[in-house]
């Protein structure tokens, strides 16, 4: 291992923030905070971005590796023990001091920081903690700061962390057990789970103390997430989906991220991906992640056994429904807002401005289409005042085949009749897709 | 029916249109069709009376406390928002959607929701568009240290979101002295540490004077290096992050020099 003790803090940010770009979660959301006149920062609650990476990801928190010496040795990551990279640390001040300096440039929302295990994890948690103390007590800064959990940390060092942080994380890093014995050896579902479960009820006493005492300090007031290498292993979508689903009920987790693989380490037991990360299939799992969060769906109403992933042609939603043919048509004008939820096009916002809009009249097409319904997608589902956009059918392999016809806005779709009933390529498409993954 | 048509003409802030909504009230009272304008019409027409109405800020108080006490916040701000966008017809649309929500003794608290109504749709859709920018700029704002450890940034916003800004900022740097100029107004919003920050009208940025604002430093070199270094190259997209950061943004901001 090379430890370099001289390095400038350019050459350090340029390696700690290298390090720790696969971490997903930049999301600055959660707290409403305002400035209390006295030091610097505030927060709000939808988050704000600052800027947007070359990969098109946010930056809103200045993201970087306290430490890129690790003991631990995971097969996927980097900066594995196994790895001769260069090594370095930060030290409490530094990373205090460049938070704030680009805090008051506004180039940043506030801190994510995370860590390589240096020597044990109690001792790493330690360090971050003296960092995170640093800004809160001496800078008085009042932005937002994600801290991670280091797994087999102490819960003393945990609970100190929370008071300090907005949100906080342990990453599951692959969703299953097995996966995780594989490719990382010295961490464990127990190491993982425990600090979670511990975030998780510590956060629930908590809510009662501030019931009672408006002032009580908050505990990881903008919840805690999680997050997935998507491909490294060989599970499928359904079970990921099923393991986001129960860590949101379970855990009370805020978000699971899903981060797809990128190959750093050249290992025998990693995938080698050609065709670079899986970037659609990560994609199709956020889109399902916001159906079971926002849209109330389950995981085993959009996957099955049978069924385990998604189709890489048609968005979750539209998959679900050209399946379930049997909810279909829904009237604009009387659909309750979870009905309305349902049918592909209408989002949450399209669906409660639905809801607003149709008390001052009945709604037909042009004003679905003024509220923002993608009609493109909406028109096979919904009748407004029992008439259907175009003739269309409520036929699985006529709805699939028009949706996916690249003309880009809505259009009169194919005449019924013109159909004729040549099996779909679709899925023979999709064979080709998988196989070559 | 009264064809006859007033226009007024109003200043071009929160305060003028608010101002042109007062008096546009007591003529729509009278059945006269009402515009507010916030230049001269390029064409006359017949039938019209154009007047020109000075900002009041009592009058304007006056129409924006009853908004906000009869209609609540969210039409509030709505409305704040409208009419700081620079769409030219936002004084009309905003007057028509008042009218709608508070004539004849109604008082229609829900009146944004009435989407397929195109006045209330195009006021919705400004509003958006405004918080929107807002929202985008909260972000995109720029400081750099110039001498005597002021923080000065420069922005070219749409709408006039500049004292929006300034609420935000104030809570954020509370004891930092910055300012931050919009340079297609030429307005710049000034804060000393500590106090209320105010808005300058006609401010030209003198570039060649002692506080030079275009100073390199260290840190402007760090965040431009953290900003490449975070990037996955194996996940390389520029047009999604052009979808996500236009390059009008990018001119005044530093990662992008």
């Amino acid at each position: 291992m090379v430890i370099q003790e001289s390095l400038s803090i350019m050459e350090k940010l340029e390696i700690l923030s290298d390090a720790a770009k696969y971490d997903v979660a930049c999301t600055s959301s959660g707290v409403d905070r305002k400035g209390d006149g006295k030091g610097i920062g505030n927060s709000i609650h939808a988050g704000i971005c600052h800027s947007f990476a070359g990969d098109g990801r946010c930056i809103s928190l200045l993201k970087v590796l306290y430490t890129n010496e690790c003991v631990f040795d995971c097969k996927y990551c980097v900066n594995r023990a196994s790895n001769d990279v260069v090594r370095t640390s930060f030290t409490p001040e530094e990373i205090s001091r460049l938070t704030i300096e680009f805090y008051r440039r506004n180039y940043i929302e506030g801190l994510f920081l995370s860590s390589g295990v240096k020597g044990s994890p109690d001792e790493t948690m330690e360090e971050m903690i003296r960092a995170v103390e640093l800004l809160r007590e001496q800078y008085h800064f009042q932005g937002y700061i994600h801290m991670k959990a280091i797994p087999g940390a102490s819960p003393e060092l945990i609970e100190r962390a929370g008071f300090l942080a907005d949100r906080m994380s342990v990453n599951l890093e692959l969703p299953t057990a097995e996966g995780l014995k594989r490719l990382a050896p010295n961490k464990s579902r127990r190491t993982i789970l425990k600090p979670m479960k511990q975030i998780q009820v510590r956060q629930i006493e908590n809510r009662q103390e501030l019931a009672l005492y408006r002032h009580a300090p908050s505990f990881v007031p903008a919840g805690q997430s999680t997050q997935m290498i998507i491909g490294a292993t060989g599970e499928s979508d359904y079970q990921i989906v099923s393991v986001a689903e129960s860590l949101y009920k379970q855990f009370s987790l805020k978000r699971v991220f899903y981060s797809a693989f990128v190959a750093v380490n050249h290992d025998s037991e990693l995938p080698m991906l050609p065709q670079g990360p899986p970037l659609l299939r990560e994609h199709r799992l956020y889109q399902a992640d916001w159906l079971l969060r926002f849209y109330g769906f389950q995981a085993d109403e959009l996957l099955s056994e049978k069924h385990p992933n998604f189709n890489l042609l048609l968005d979750p939603k539209c998959d679900w429904a050209v399946s379930h043919l049997e909810f279909f048509p829904v009237e604009i004008n009387s659909a309750d807002y979870r009905t309305l939820l349902r049918v592909p096009g209408i989002g949450e916002k399209s669906a409660s401005r639905i809801i607003g809009a149709r008390r001052y009249h009945s709604l037909d097409f042009p004003d679905l289409r003024k509220i923002g319904v993608v009609l493109k997608r909406a028109l096979y589902f919904i009748t407004c005042s029992g008439h259907m956009m175009y003739p269309t059918k409520l036929d699985e392999d006529y709805i699939i085949r028009n949706m996916l016809d690249p003309r880009e806005k809505e259009h009169l779709p194919v005449h019924p009749s013109e159909i004729t009933y040549r099996q779909l390529t679709l899925f023979d498409d999709m064979d080709a897709i998988q196989a070559g993954s | 029916m009264d064809f006859d048509k007033r226009i007024l003409v109003c200043e071009d802030s929160l305060e003028g249109i608010f101002t042109g909504v007062y008096d546009g009230w007591k003529w729509k009272l009278r059945g006269k069709q009402v515009e507010i304008s916030v230049r001269e019409p390029e064409y006359p027409d017949f039938f019209t009376t154009i007047m020109t109405v000075p900002a009041d800020t009592e009058k304007a108080g006056k129409v924006l406390r009853t908004i906000s006490s009869r209609l609540g916040h969210a039409v509030y701000e709505a409305l704040c928002y409208a009419a700081v966008s620079c769409c030219p017809d936002k004084g009309t649309l905003v007057f028509r959607v008042l009218w709608m929500a508070l004539s004849g003794r109604k008082c229609d608290r829900r009146i944004l929701e009435n989407l397929a109504d195109p006045d209330v749709n195009m006021v919705a859709k400004l509003r958006i568009k405004v918080w929107h920018e807002l929202h985008r700029f909260y972000g995109f704002v720029r400081f750099r240290e110039i001498s005597g450890s002021v923080l000065f940034s420069e922005i070219a916003p749409e709408n006039d979101i500049l004292e929006m800004l300034g609420t935000h900022f104030t809570d954020r740097f509370p004891n930092e002295n910055w300012m931050i100029y919009d340079s297609g107004r030429k307005k710049v919003l000034l804060h000393p540490r500590g106090q209320a920050p105010y808005i300058q009208k006609n401010a030209v940025i003198d570039r060649n004077a002692g506080n030079e604002p275009v100073q390199k430093e260290e840190y402007e070199e760090l965040w431009k290096r953290f900003c490449y270094s975070v990037t996955i190259q194996e996940r390389k997209n520029p047009h999604l992050q052009q979808q996500f950061l236009p390059l009008k943004f990018r001119s005044n901001m530093t990662e992008f020099e």
